[in-house]
């Protein structure tokens, strides 16, 4: 009995001990500069498995236990938390933090990429400040935002990013074209372009006659109330009333001008429209 | 007793199979009927209009040209290839792809050797049923009825070479790498300038116009729902066909949003939704809306009609008009449309006819058309 | 003959009855993985643009959707249910991961998702939109069947959104150790 209880214990201690021999303890940086290699210490002894699981990565590999282990810039160029976990007979976990690098470009968002003249606060813009493995810079930056429509400046100003974001509101100018739009920081920049468009047609005048094939009309140039021509394309509607009923054409403007040949022997008075905007009335007589 | 019957069975059925299988096909005599080929014995004879009307239209309908054609009175001014073309359409018309799905004639006037009758037609069309209606003349020859055909106006357009100038968008879809805000175009601004909702008998409706405010084509579409009084949605519809979708910069087309079945004492709030996305598009062709009037058809229904005429060198296939009403305040009160089922060919006119529910008859001051067009191969 | 139709009978209300059971099980599993998805959230701060009540509905609806299909991704090792919610780096960054874990014979589950969001920026155009979220969830990590991790897990994500074409899309997932 008593030869029993000692052999017993002894089989308990030669386990305790072995247990102790082979149990780990994992040690992980809190922090790691994405791709950036980092290293994870373990003590104990014998072979375990490495398990790196986190954004953009589910990996395991063989390790050994009591040395340091290496894991690779490569497998932590994504920003944000990676589990560290080292499974021998039980296993350990530890969580690591990737922090973006050194801002690399920029994410440069700009509405609207059409735009009518001489409108307040029309034209907005974000900008994001990213690393070169596309992780986002949340930390404060300068970002300088220009617009320059020719040689016109529209908006020069700089911000500091916020929550890793920073952006700008800027009217548009008055004549029709191209604005250029920068965000840049430091030596990183990030162009758009906006078109600038004429606004709604104004002063809508139209002229016209009759000819062997009924009634021709046609609009002086478009232009808007800054004198910008409204784009080739737009439509002008041209009604025109009279005994035999109405007639409406939709003419696209060609070169400036829009036209329509319309047929109709009676007197006409003829209207004219783009858009919500109206435009004079001509009265033609009669075919003689 | 209760195993016998199925075994029974399926001897049977192994017997039958083996005679069919064993035995070689032959088919005797005549299966079908030739197209064209009289059936003997089968059609009545056209001693009176209304059969001579059901022989020439059911003849019509099932394809038999040359039956149908000798129906036809040799006083006529149309050629029997005219006659098909009339029935049969031509240049990609909707009519091309239609057929009659059935007819109801009804006499107006019969004499001794004359009568006019009023056709009802029915066509199942790719774009839903259509009713087209005709008074067809005939007269009677010896013992049987036949029709007098009207003769075919063709447009007789020259020869011509038209050159296309008008402005032309097209889309690119920039690279495959996406570098986000890189490859930003806005989609079309496009505003609803108007809306109404009204009661019919056959449900609400919502109508009014929209605008494209932006300074390059845009393919509209119009949804709208019906909410009640506590912000719950009843119903939720698009405007499908009844809106020209490609909309021109500065273009206006009217739309309407049908809710069969359902009544406006229910709802507290109409909800708009306009989606504009980007779309190639062409400023040609350019259709003129003439001779537009308000009258009424030969069936004593409110009609708005005109004629269409194309303006360019490209056949209109399919044309539809879309027509909206105004009141006195200039407030939108009915919006309408139509195919026209034959195609408008190049500088020449088609008729065509919008209907009005008689219960708008009274308010309608004033009416918009604008013309939609569907050109095969033609984005 | 008479036992054959009933046998017949019985048969076919059999299959019925089988029919119907997998596909109320399939109808409550799928219900199940989404309400296992809480998420509270407040746009009251969301600056310089506010955020209309309609959009606020949106987004919710559609982030909890994206973190349902996310969860779903990760514990089938299928990239399928990724197709819609994310776009550009949180797509790529999800992708490689359940190509990962296809290679390695890793994957996760994440079990009872709450969510504590708060907006912080809203753009002027209402084209992007940064949340903060603070997540908890029970994560299990298995290699092969055999499960490695079981523990409670608090998040810190920061969460760029853009609108897709019926819906909010994610476009950015990272998470920080604070806000």
């Amino acid at each position: 009995m008593r030869r029993c209880f000692l052999i017993l214990a002894a089989l308990c201690s030669i386990a305790l001990l072995l247990a102790l021999c082979s149990a780990q303890e994992l040690r992980v940086p809190e922090t790691s500069t994405a791709g950036d290699d980092a290293t994870v210490s373990s003590t104990g002894s014998g072979k375990g498995t490495l398990y790196l699981v986190g954004p953009g990565i589910s990996h395991k590999s063989d390790v050994d236990l009591g040395e340091d282990i290496h894991i690779p810039g490569k497998d932590l160029h994504n920003a944000g938390a990676y589990l560290v976990i080292v499974c021998s007979s039980s296993c350990e976990s530890g969580t690591l933090y990737v922090t973006p690098a050194k801002p690399y470009s920029l994410a440069f968002i700009v509405h609207p990429s059409r735009v009518p003249v001489g409108r307040n606060n029309s034209i907005s813009g974000v900008a994001f400040p990213f690393d070169q493995y596309r992780n986002l810079i949340r930390a404060p930056a300068t970002v300088n935002f220009e617009l320059n429509a020719g040689k016109e400046s529209l908006l020069s100003q700089s911000d500091r990013t916020q929550q890793g974001a920073a952006w700008f509101r800027a009217s548009s100018g008055r004549s029709a074209g191209t604005v250029q739009v920068n965000a840049s920081v430091d030596d990183i920049s990030a162009k758009r372009a906006v078109q600038q468009v004429a606004s709604d047609p104004c002063n809508l005048r139209i002229t016209g006659g009759r000819t062997k094939n009924g009634i021709e009309v046609q609009t002086e140039p478009v232009h808007d109330c800054a004198g910008n021509p409204v784009p080739d394309g737009t439509i002008v509607t041209f009604t025109g009333e009279g005994p035999q009923g109405k007639v409406t054409v939709d003419a696209p403007i060609k070169q400036g001008i829009a036209r329509a040949q319309m047929e109709a022997k009676g007197e006409e008075t003829i209207s004219v429209a783009s858009g919500v905007v109206m435009g004079n009335e001509l009265r033609i007589g009669a075919q003689p | 007793m209760k195993r016998i019957l199925p075994i029974v069975l399926v001897v049977a059925t192994a017997v039958l199979m083996g005679i069919a299988l064993a035995r070689p096909g032959s088919a005797r005599g005549i299966v079908g009927v030739e197209a064209g080929t009289p059936m003997a014995g089968l059609t009545p004879k056209a001693s009176s209009p209304e059969q001579a009307i059901n022989n020439l239209l059911g003849n019509v309908q099932g394809r038999h040209w040359d039956l149908a054609f000798e129906g036809v009175s040799k006083t006529s001014g149309i050629d029997e290839a005219a006659f098909i073309q009339d029935w049969k359409g031509s240049d990609g018309s909707l009519r091309a792809f239609s057929a009659l799905e059935g007819f109801e004639p009804r006499p107006l006037h019969i004499t001794n050797d004359a009568a006019e009758m009023r056709v009802h037609l029915h066509w199942a069309t790719p774009v839903g049923p259509m009713q087209d209606v005709r008074d067809i003349h005939l007269v009677r020859e010896g013992d049987v009825w036949r029709a007098v055909w009207p003769k075919v106006q063709i447009p007789n357009v020259p020869a011509q070479v038209i050159p296309v100038t008008y402005l032309r968008w097209d889309l690119v879809s920039g690279s495959s790498e996406d570098h986000w805000g890189s490859r930003n175009v806005d989609a079309p601004n496009v505003r609803i300038i108007s809306m109404n909702a009204v009661d019919t008998a056959e449900g609400a409706v919502v109508m009014g116009e929209v605008v494209n405010e932006d300074t390059i084509p845009a393919f509209v579409t119009v949804n709208a729902t019906l909410v009640d009084a506590a912000g719950n949605s009843i119903d939720e519809e698009s405007s499908f066909d009844k809106i020209d979708h490609v909309l021109l910069p500065k273009q206006v087309t009217p739309y309407r949003v049908d809710f069969p079945n359902i009544s406006l004492k229910n709802v507290k709030n109409v909800r708009m939704d306009e989606k504009a996305s980007l779309v190639p598009a062409s400023a040609d062709p350019v259709i003129g809306v003439m001779n537009q009037k308000l009258d009424s058809d030969a069936q004593g229904k409110a009609v708005l009609h005109g004629d269409l005429f194309n303006q360019s060198g490209e056949t209109v296939n399919i044309p539809h008009v879309i027509a909206a009403f105004y009141d006195g305040n200039g407030k939108i009160v009915w919006v309408a449309d139509g195919y026209v089922d034959q195609a408008l060919l190049p500088q020449s006119s088609e008729p065509f006819a919008v209907e009005i529910p008689k219960s708008m008859t009274a308010k309608i001051q004033n009416f918009h058309v604008v013309v939609n067009q569907y050109s095969l191969g033609r984005s | 003959m008479k036992r054959i139709f009933v046998s017949a009978i019985s048969a076919f209300a059999i299959n019925v009855a089988a029919i119907g059971a997998m596909c109320a099980a399939f109808t409550i599993s799928s219900y199940a993985a989404d309400t296992s998805v809480q998420v509270q959230m407040d746009m009251s701060k969301a600056t310089p643009r506010s955020m209309e009540p309609l959009t606020e509905r949106a987004v919710l609806r559609d982030y909890r959707f994206a973190w349902a299909s996310m969860a779903q991704a990760l514990e089938s090792n299928s990239i399928d249910s990724l197709q819609g919610p994310f776009e550009g780096d949180a797509m790529r960054w999800l992708k490689e991961t359940v190509l990962s874990q296809q290679q390695s014979g890793i994957s996760q589950r994440y079990r009872d998702q709450s969510h504590r969001v708060e907006a912080v920026f809203y753009s002027p155009e209402g084209d992007v939109l940064e949340l903060h979220d603070t997540v908890q969830y029970q994560l299990q990590i298995s290699d092969g069947g055999k499960v490695i991790h079981d523990d409670p897990v608090t998040l810190h994500y920061v969460v760029l959104l853009t609108p897709g074409a019926d819906r909010w899309v994610i476009r950015q997932l990272q998470a920080v150790q604070q806000f």
